[in-house]
């Protein structure tokens, strides 16, 4: 008879040997993954040069966002995580549709529900399906609507963001290749030349073919990328046209949103004089700037939780006052006791140097 | 089932002349005795109930619920298609899976404590066998008990609020017939998950002869899941929980379908299932059977 009615404790062998095998494939995979035939070096100002002038004539896709920014968790930005206010932590899943520039379609998936922005040539839906309410904006032409917080959360979006911050004070360099959603790519390495910002480096994983960025990841103070955008999957065929169709459902709140204001010219100067007590002042230049903006008395808010985790940060103080320091991984934030809050991606010294300016 | 066949090689070994038509007729009466306690029909009635409770609550309070409800329920009076997911949403995390569990607890372990184990083993069935075969029993008992409650809930549904087009996660709208088509997917998608809890039960019910015991200790592994999945410091456990995936059922009501979440569930699922199956197959073919 066999050896298992010999030693039958042997037979324990069996699941046991099928956990390993099951972690053992997944391993396996991930290995041959990284191994990928080598591709033909490229530096820095051929990747840039190639990433500004890609483009793709489709695409669809599915972008995961992780952030572990090392701030408490806010009160109310948790719980329905297909809202657009819990993008500060966790993880996030978007999928994404790209046919042309005006053909475009975001959906930011949660559990059990989901907030869709199309944009389907002028015209511009938002949908949440917690809420069961969609609005619909007319766009003017060559507008290009950016003020939707699903439309920087593509690693496209954020490589530009990045991008827009390369100046003298970033020294650029690639650093190898890797592999994202299945393809190679190069990636390129930005560092900050100051050595005062939290943000230690930025790396972009650009497709070796297509040049677009798959993977934005940000390292702050910790070794782990306290901010990663990347595709998980990435299909560059053209999307069925149809995922741009967007028909609100009956029963669904429309609202027919406002044109946007940079279009009504008259207003807007009158706007600026009283906006400009309130904007923030900028110090500094480059990855170490600080913003500087009052805020209001945030303890006498509404929400009761916010004061609540207000009174746990840190107490600080010191010639340019006193007020609570939230420390994260990738930026520290100073809210004063007279109202003023100051933020950036700096130590908190630079902080209150700020302050007293 | 694809674990009883990776081990039936074995079976044949053990046994030169192979039945089929024994382990079916031995299935069949698996089935019978499943389906004709009495204390399983009270509890499936108590799983067709919930649909029925929601659709009357729904119909009498009229349209205004809010966003409080659980999900789905808010969609209800537009499509009576979401009763069945309403239903399905309220009875995943307990219900279905103690109906679940209180089948596989008692798949072994009822057998011992009522002394009937022994006789069952006099018949030469083969400990594996009689394995697979109660592993049988109970993912049908998983898929009939699932089906049982999206079937009530559309069928209250449909009678008191209507069908017509299916407004999906996505905002758009899908035909009747393809709103039953994703129903009828999410059902299946569930059966599979509580089918892989029904290994745990397996396993866990020859372990002890008190059925009771082996249920009660399901339900908690099962409630521990999503205790554990609820902790965000662990996201790291989370992947490898099974309960984590059952709420990716609602990626099969997006348009189109996003499949990563449920073939990952689907996976996760089987892995479970043939890792508990094979332990209740070592624990069990070494066992001392004294009742």
């Amino acid at each position: 008879m066999g050896i298992f009615d010999r030693k039958p404790a042997l037979r324990w062998l069996a699941p046991l040997a099928f956990v390993l095998v099951v972690g053992g494939t997944g391993g396996v995979v991930a290995v041959t993954a990284s191994a990928d035939p080598p591709l033909e070096p490229r530096t820095a100002e051929q990747l840039l040069v190639a990433m500004q002038q890609a483009s793709v004539d489709g695409l669809s896709g599915t972008v995961v966002q992780t952030s572990d920014l090392g701030i408490p968790d806010i009160p109310g930005a948790q719980g329905s995580d297909s809202s657009l206010t819990s993008m500060v932590s966790g993880t996030h899943t978007l999928r994404v549709w790209y046919s042309a520039p005006d053909k475009a379609r975001l959906a930011l998936v949660g559990t059990l529900g989901e907030s869709d922005v199309i944009k389907n040539g002028a015209d511009l839906w938002t949908w949440s399906s917690k809420d069961n309410t969609a609005t619909h904006r007319t766009l003017t032409p060559g507008e290009r609507p950016s003020d939707t917080p699903e439309q920087s959360m593509t690693p496209e979006a954020a490589a530009a963001k990045v991008l827009e911050a390369i100046s003298p004070t970033t020294e650029v360099t690639t650093n190898g290749t890797a592999t994202v959603a299945g393809r190679s790519a190069y990636e390129l390495l930005l560092r900050p030349k100051d050595t005062r910002s939290l943000v230690s480096e930025v790396r972009i994983a650009i497709d070796s073919e297509k040049s677009i960025p798959l993977r934005v990841q940000v390292v702050g103070v910790q070794e782990q990328p306290a901010f990663e955008v990347a595709y998980s999957s990435v299909d560059f065929g053209q999307p069925d046209a149809a995922q741009f169709d967007f028909n609100p459902p009956p029963g669904a709140k429309v609202t027919e949103a406002a044109p946007h204001p940079s279009t009504s010219k008259g207003d807007h100067k009158a706007d600026d004089k009283a906006a400009a007590a309130d904007r923030p002042t900028v110090v500094g230049t480059g990855w170490t700037t600080v913003l500087v903006a009052k805020t209001g008395d945030l303890q006498s808010a509404d929400n009761p939780q916010l004061g609540q985790m207000l009174n746990s940060l840190q107490r600080v103080q010191g010639s340019w006052g006193s007020g609570r320091l939230l420390r994260g991984t990738l930026f520290s934030v100073v809210l004063t006791d007279d109202g003023r809050v100051a933020v950036g991606s700096v130590e908190p010294e630079m902080l209150y140097r700020a302050l007293a300016r | 089932m694809s674990a009883a066949e990776m081990l039936a090689p074995e079976r044949v070994l053990a046994t030169p002349v192979r039945r089929p038509g024994r382990s079916l007729r031995f299935l069949a009466s698996e089935l019978r005795i499943i389906f004709g306690r009495r204390r399983n029909l009270a509890g499936m009635l108590v799983l067709a109930v919930v649909p029925v409770i929601i659709a009357i609550a729904v119909k009498a309070s009229g349209p205004s619920g809010g966003g409080d409800g659980p999900d789905f329920v808010s969609s209800i009076t537009g499509n009576g298609l979401f009763v069945a997911l309403a239903a399905l949403t309220v009875e995943m995390p307990l219900f279905l899976p103690l109906a679940v569990a209180a089948v596989s607890g008692d798949a072994v372990a009822g057998e011992a404590n009522l002394g009937t184990l022994r006789y069952l083993l006099t018949i030469p069935a083969g400990r594996t066998r009689l394995l697979a075969v109660k592993y049988a029993a109970i993912v049908i008992f998983a898929f009939v008990a699932t089906l049982l409650v999206a079937t009530v809930g559309t069928v209250m549904g449909l009678s008191l609020f209507g069908g017509g087009d299916m407004t999906l996660l996505s905002g758009s709208q899908t035909s009747l017939a393809d709103g039953l088509w994703r129903i009828l997917l999410t059902t299946g998608y569930l059966a599979v998950c509580f089918a892989a809890l029904g290994a745990i039960g397996l396993f866990v019910s020859t372990l002890t002869e008190q059925p009771i015991a082996a249920t009660i200790a399901v339900v908690l592994i099962n409630v521990m899941m999503f205790i554990l999945d609820s902790i965000s410091q662990l996201d790291w456990l989370h992947p490898w929980l099974l309960t984590h995936w059952w709420t990716a059922f609602g990626d099969l009501l997006r348009d189109p379908i996003a499949t990563d979440n449920i073939s990952r569930g689907l996976l996760t699922a089987a892995v479970y299932a043939v890792v508990f199956w094979l332990a209740a197959w070592a624990r069990f073919s070494n066992k001392d059977i004294t009742s």
